[in-house]
């Protein structure tokens, strides 16, 4: 197995606030990795060092074998990114938002088949903005796949989808890594991570708390259930406890 | 490269128009204007014994309109509310090169500016009896310079301000006195003497200087100063928001 993402000690402060510390990461071909923590821990940040957006303070970031600095548009003709905030122009349309993204990239996926997967076609002709928080969301996912990546990074992936919607789109992306996509995402919803995510990786204040698979997490925690371990990792629960 | 490009140009000059700021500022006020001067001023010579006509030494500083309010206003405005919405960040994470989301902007408010040209023309040659006295290619040539170098203005600000706010702020502070006080709603000729030494401060006021005087077929000596002016500030102001521009 190939390794497509590679961080190494990578640390961020934000005026003498350290965001994130020392962290390393390594993505294998055609695995899922979860970036997991509360709101706040320090997942976007990370991401966005990752991708190139933020400059890192310290530490080096490797993805496909390219720097996301100096190779920048090499590199990003082969990864697809979905942000958690939505940014297009006010009054796009969701076909006109495809086809721009589309023309970006030498080896470009058809988006109607893509907007047909995830069950938005009917929508094309909609401005983006007139989207139920859902559809806008598995939009951006679908724009995030026309490149026809090797490697995607979705930040907060399920926020604004429903239980019926977030099945469907785990689905999609499971059989897009049967056929060697590799994921790396962000979340603060424990639903299907488990299921899902070779690695993962808990952050607390911008630390890595915990790093290796589900099974490891729970086993080295005082719970049974993955969710709670979770929690006792993110540190999450303690608030819950000194309530009771 | 020139695939993207030409999709993008489609995509943005359709959110552009939807958006009709364009189509008034750049289009309709340049007409409006020339209608007000052309019923004020007929077929009056621009002075006594003049050989030609006040709406002819008026019509460079006409077709300015457009170019002030793309280049001062909406280029630096476009730019900068694509920074503060995050799209120029979503394309940092492709692999477009910030030049052709600019060249497109840049192509967009060209496209404004002589389609304001063209209807210039044929309004006032049509019924104010206005004909070119100068050679076209001279004029024609004047024209790209001066856009040139009011666009690249708003490149600058547009690449370089903070945020959206400021970006309007520099903008109107920019483009109002611009459209006033150059020579390009208000004639210079109109002006009293102290007025017109401050507007010969003005970018803009520089640039009709050469509009005139090629569509007049005045001396070309004259327009020496004018044309430097132009050239400087355009080479300054591509330099700084090339070299300056931001992503977020």
């Amino acid at each position: 197995m190939n390794e497509i993402i590679s961080v190494k000690r990578l640390s961020k402060s934000y005026g003498g606030l350290s965001a994130v510390q020392d962290l390393n990461l390594s993505v294998m071909q055609g695995t899922i990795f979860g970036l997991l923590g509360a709101n706040g821990a320090g997942k976007s940040t990370t991401i966005e060092c990752m991708l190139g957006t933020k400059k890192p303070d310290t530490g080096r970031v490797s993805i496909l074998g390219m720097n996301p600095f100096r190779q920048r548009k090499q590199l990003f003709e082969n990864v697809g990114v979905q942000f958690q905030e939505a940014n297009y122009q006010d009054k796009v349309t969701v076909v006109e938002l495809c086809q721009v993204t589309q023309s970006l990239y030498r080896h470009a996926a058809d988006y109607e088949e893509l907007l047909k997967k995830f069950g938005i076609s009917h929508k094309a002709k909609s401005m983006v903005k007139e989207l139920s928080g859902g559809q806008r969301q598995k939009l951006f996912i679908v724009l995030a796949l026309i490149p026809q990546p090797k490697v995607v990074f979705l930040d907060e992936l399920t926020t604004g989808l429903d239980a019926k919607a977030r099945r469907e789109v785990w689905k999609i992306l499971s059989d897009l890594k049967g056929k060697g996509l590799t994921i790396f995402l962000t979340s603060h919803f424990m639903d299907k991570v488990e299921a899902l995510c070779d690695t993962i990786c808990i952050l607390r204040k911008g630390k890595a708390v915990f790093y290796g698979t589900v099974k490891e997490a729970v086993a080295d925690s005082p719970y049974d259930k993955f969710e709670d371990a979770y929690l006792w990792y993110s540190d999450e629960e303690v608030n819950d406890d000194e309530n009771i | 490269m020139m695939r993207t490009f030409r999709i993008m140009l489609k995509n943005e000059m359709k959110l552009s128009l939807r958006d009709m700021n364009m189509v008034i500022f750049a289009i309709c006020i340049p007409l409006v204007v020339l209608m007000i001067l052309g019923v004020i001023y007929g077929n009056k010579p621009a002075f006594p014994d003049a050989e030609y006509t006040f709406l002819e030494q008026s019509f460079g500083a006409l077709t300015t309109i457009a170019i002030c309010a793309g280049g001062v206003m909406g280029l630096p405005l476009v730019v900068s509310n694509y920074r503060s919405r995050k799209i120029l960040k979503r394309f940092k994470v492709t692999p477009v090169s910030p030049a052709v989301i600019l060249a497109v902007q840049v192509v967009i408010y060209m496209i404004y500016s002589v389609a304001s040209l063209i209807l210039l023309y044929i309004v006032s040659a049509h019924f104010f009896g206005f004909r070119m006295g100068g050679s076209i290619f001279a004029f024609l040539g004047g024209y790209l310079l001066v856009m040139l170098s009011i666009f690249s203005i708003g490149m600058m600000v547009g690449g370089i301000a903070p945020n959206s706010q400021t970006a309007s702020v520099i903008a109107s502070l920019l483009y109002f006195p611009m459209l006033i006080f150059s020579g390009a709603t208000l004639p210079y000729e109109a002006m009293p003497g102290a007025l017109q030494k401050i507007a010969d401060i003005l970018p803009l006021t520089q640039g009709i200087k050469i509009l005139k005087a090629t569509s007049l077929g005045l001396p070309i000596e004259n327009t020496f100063v004018p044309m430097i002016v132009m050239v400087v500030l355009a080479v300054i102001c591509i330099g700084v928001s090339l070299c300056f521009f931001k992503w977020e």
